[in-house]
């Protein structure tokens, strides 16, 4: 579904990604792993097209979508489903309203049928009785399972893609994150989840990429990324161990 | 910052300016953020403006019935002061203050939701950001600007009245008909345009570096920092040139 092909960008001349490639399929639960400042969260903007590359194709579903425009752009983010790090709820709207703001931009529902959709997507995440908090006042867990339910109005994805859901949360937290992530997977729609914490990525994923210096050191699933010979690969998968 | 860059950046200012005046004509409208963004930078400034503005028509009056007293001239101190005020101080004092609290809210209101995703997110959802976030703040800004300046040039006469009537001991009827003399069309007219052009350059300025934000707090410091001066550099520079053209056309 996804394919990377010798994709590179810089930024303030500087290489982030060198050439890389890749594909991943919808249904699969990938994690791509790497330090901070790797260019991780760059591959997910790249796969939403919020950022094109220097050069190299990106091709979703069969379509490159490094020269498309705007607006045709917007039907390949419908596939997908962003959490982006922290959540990134907009501060001036409660809880329920940023979930219904997706919805009240271009769903054509009324009122009462949105306040029925928040609802039973704040449900699904956990959150049902915070739906008029404010963001300020979440905690870094509901943040993110707040910005879940709200990228689930967004559309009927066919891929989720998690930038750091658990960076800066307490293990309980992380742990509820990474549940919720499994459950939205079970129906066959896959994920890529972008993070540098090994440990939750073992906890979800199946197939493991890492980023370092710009290129791809290791593409594989989890027994071959843990018995990786590769220095570098094995110490990075048992950095935090 | 390579020339590239800044030729670069310049092409992106002029690139959102445009597009924040083409999307005007297509919608859709957000009519709740205009409004939102109008109690900001308008009711928000009000207070701000009124003290700077009744300090400068005092300190107006102070030194110009003092030059003119030497020519025996004291009588015209409302005239020369309401001139100064309505076509040329006013607008200015008032649109740096606005640069200083709105456009520097604005930038880095922009920049941090840059920081934080919200613009990717709304990107994301199928929102243009220009739309949403930069419309309303060039709407607000050419909506409120006019009226403060107008509030301010009032608050600065009163100053200068004060002054006038009560430490250089002017009659007040001397002063108000005196200022009544430079309230035509062509007195003011300058002063009327000037306000929607600053407000108009504040929003696309401020929200140009807001969005282009970079680089974590540092980068946030720096876009807000660089809005508010290149605000009031743009301020000035176009203050000279308005003058210009008015003079040219009117004549006066």
């Amino acid at each position: 579904m996804i394919i990377f092909d010798n994709i590179s960008i810089s930024r303030r001349d500087k290489p982030v990604l060198k050439g890389l490639s890749f594909s991943i399929d919808a249904g699969e639960r990938s994690a791509i792993l790497g330090g901070s400042g790797e260019g991780k969260t760059t591959i997910l903007k790249l796969v939403m097209g919020l950022i094109r590359p220097d050069s190299g194709s990106i091709i979703i579903d069969g379509e490159n979508i490094t020269s498309m425009k705007e607006a045709q752009l917007r039907e390949v983010r419908m596939k997908f489903s962003i959490v982006f790090q922290e959540g990134a709820l907009f501060d001036s709207l409660t809880v329920g309203e940023n979930v219904a703001f997706p919805l009240r931009e271009y769903s054509g529902k009324s009122e009462k049928e949105i306040e029925q959709k928040v609802r039973e997507l704040l449900r699904i995440v956990g959150m049902e009785d915070a739906i008029d908090l404010m963001p300020e006042e979440l905690s870094g867990g509901m943040n993110r399972r707040a910005a879940i339910a709200r990228s689930l109005a967004a559309c009927q994805p066919k891929m989720f893609l998690y930038d750091e859901p658990t960076s800066a949360l307490d293990p309980a937290n992380a742990g509820a994150i990474l549940r919720l992530i499994t459950e939205l997977s079970h129906d066959g729609r896959g994920f890529i989840l972008v993070s540098h914490e090994v440990q939750h990525a073992l906890r979800v994923a199946d197939r493991f990429l890492l980023l370092k210096g710009g290129v791809l050191l290791f593409d594989g699933d989890k027994n071959a990324f843990l018995e990786s010979p590769v220095a570098d690969v094995h110490a990075f998968a048992y950095a935090a161990m | 910052m390579n020339m590239i860059h800044r030729i670069s950046e310049l092409q992106d200012f002029y690139v959102l300016s445009w597009r924040s005046l083409s999307g005007l004509m297509r919608g859709p409208f957000y009519l709740s953020d205009t409004i939102e963004q109008m109690d900001y930078t308008g009711a928000g400034s009000l207070p701000i403006i009124l003290i700077v503005s009744v300090f400068v028509g005092m300190a107006l009056s102070l030194q110009l019935e003092t030059q003119l007293a030497f020519m025996g001239l004291e009588n015209y101190t409302g005239r020369v002061v309401a001139m100064a005020v309505i076509r040329e101080i006013g607008p200015v004092v008032v649109a740096l203050v606005y640069a200083g609290r709105a456009g520097s809210g604005m930038s880095s209101e922009l920049g941090s939701m840059v920081l934080g995703h919200q613009v990717d997110t709304l990107r994301v959802f199928g929102v243009d950001p220009v739309k949403k976030l930069v419309i309303p703040r060039m709407l607000s800004s050419v909506a409120m600007l006019p009226a403060l300046t107008i509030i301010g040039d009032t608050a600065s006469l009163l100053g200068g009245y004060y002054i006038a009537v009560y430490v250089s001991h002017l009659s007040g009827s001397t002063y108000w008909l005196s200022v009544r003399n430079v309230l035509s069309f062509g007195y003011v007219f300058p002063g009327i345009i000037k306000p929607f052009v600053f407000g108009y350059l504040i929003a696309c300025i401020s929200c140009h570096m807001g969005l282009a934000t970079r680089g974590g707090a540092l980068g946030l410091r720096s876009s807000t920092t660089r809005a508010f001066v290149v605000s009031t550099m743009t301020i000035i520079v176009f203050d000279f040139l308005i003058t210009k053209v008015v003079i040219y056309l009117i004549g006066y």
